[in-house]
């Protein structure tokens, strides 16, 4: 299948362990620098983005919009959300529930025992 | 060495342009993540990766995320990079190949002259496809001179111009030289005109890989319009094809020639045994199977992207 991030209506974001989609929800709870933006992916995801990933991230977002430097140190300059950005991450959550929802309701992980089937999800390796 | 100097050294993948932008907050970064502690070979290798990355994208060679007219040129320019190999390759090739049919039996030679014929065909047709290519930018590069286009360009330009230019002085002082050679007894090769004809080879590939180098800085700053830009995406593909001719035809030459007439890997004497794997094909072969490997992903990037260019 061919790949066409521009046609794509999150603005090619791509899967939920893209450095781009991790970036732009860290960023949704406020503005961050490199290394808060590194610790919080971390915490939240649990993914550890090395130095090299997180700013060749950093670059295509502010290129394409998403994000924007602050004025700040310059050493540590923090960096926002726009309103594009938050539009593509809007979009790329709702497509994530959209297969979330089809998957909770094909593999029978009702509310009451969503526990047990998160459990046996991560024990197969499809989540997080 | 300092801390923030062990940092820096890091950066020197990556391009002027895009350290003055970003290097001091990722020196920053890595000062917060490691300390005095090493820096893990990982981190290193991805910095590496990363920074060849941005280079890429900078020279307008990486695949650009926005638009499909963005693709076909990046697609275009990284198969017009590797027809460059292709020239090198093939001009080896060549000069290896000359005289190939006087040590091969008549009833033999069908076949390697076939597949000699398809190679040399294909080049021309690759000669072809460059001209065209190039005849199509230029009104897009006249109009990018007039709006002032060519400071960005000066320097690549310029370095190929005087690049081909001593080429040009070099391949005419080497002609004179050998027509002023007398003949040497066999296997006695004259050391001085052999080192000058190496340096003069070395000199054909720097002006084709500084003129490839002027052509890619151009071509990705004109502005064509989708009617070139499709153009320039089927001359890639075409292009793709004359290559996989070339190495096919090229592969069928090497085979039918080692069958039947090994004695020409060596010195050339009927019936004279010689190794099936002289290091000058061997050499070639694996420089057109590099440019194909630069080719093909170039390609595939030009078909994917061509059926979603916009219309006039």
């Amino acid at each position: 299948m061919p790949k066409r991030p521009s046609r794509r209506p999150d603005g090619g974001l791509g899967r939920t362990n893209e450095p781009g989609l991790l970036i732009l929800t860290s960023l949704a709870s406020g503005i961050k620098h490199g290394y808060a933006l590194a610790s919080d992916i971390e915490a939240f995801a649990g993914v550890k983005l090395g130095p090299g990933t997180l700013y060749g991230a950093i670059t295509r977002l502010e290129e394409r919009g998403l994000i924007e430097a602050t004025a700040g140190d310059n050493r540590r300059r923090p960096y926002r959300i726009t309103a594009g950005g938050r539009a593509a991450l809007a979009e790329a959550v709702r497509e994530m529930r959209t297969i979330a929802d089809v998957g909770t309701a094909r593999l029978g992980l009702l509310a009451g025992n969503r526990s047990g089937g998160d459990r046996r999800a991560r024990a197969l390796g499809w989540t997080g | 060495m300092s801390g923030r100097r062990r940092f820096d050294r890091l950066l020197r993948w990556y391009p002027d342009a895009w350290r003055q932008r970003y290097g001091d907050e990722l020196v920053a970064l890595m000062e917060d993540t490691y300390g005095d502690r090493p820096v893990p070979w990982r981190c290193r290798t991805a910095l590496a990766r990363s920074g060849a990355l941005e280079r890429l994208r900078g020279s307008g060679l990486a695949q650009g995320g926005e638009g499909s007219g963005q693709r076909v040129r990046s697609g275009s320019l990284l198969v017009l990079c590797a027809w460059a190999v292709f020239v090198v390759a093939g001009a080896g090739f060549a000069k290896f190949a000359e005289h190939w049919d006087a040590v091969t039996p008549e009833g033999a030679r069908w076949l390697p002259a076939a597949a000699f014929d398809a190679v040399q065909w294909a080049a021309l047709t690759g000669a072809v496809v460059v001209l065209v290519a190039a005849s199509a930018s230029l009104p897009a590069f006249v109009r990018s001179m007039a709006r002032g286009g060519w400071a960005p360009i000066r320097l690549p330009v310029l370095r190929a111009v005087v690049v081909a230019g001593a080429t040009v002085v070099a391949t005419v002082g080497i002609v004179l030289w050998a027509h002023h050679l007398r003949p040497r007894p066999a296997g006695r090769a004259h050391l001085p005109y052999a080192g000058a004809a190496a340096l003069w080879a070395l000199m054909v590939v720097a002006t084709i890989a500084t003129g490839t180098a002027a052509a890619v800085a151009v071509a990705r700053r004109l502005r064509f319009s989708p009617r070139v830009l499709r153009l320039q995406g089927v001359l890639a593909l075409a292009m793709t094809l004359v290559m996989v001719v070339v190495v096919a035809g090229t592969v069928t030459w090497w085979g039918a020639v080692a069958a039947d007439a090994p004695w020409f890997f060596g010195d050339g004497v009927i019936g004279s045994t010689a190794s099936r794997t002289p290091p000058a094909l061997v050499v070639a072969g694996v420089l057109m199977v590099l440019g194909l490997a630069v080719a093909l992903p170039g390609a595939i990037r030009v078909a994917r992207s061509l059926p979603t260019l916009p219309t006039e």
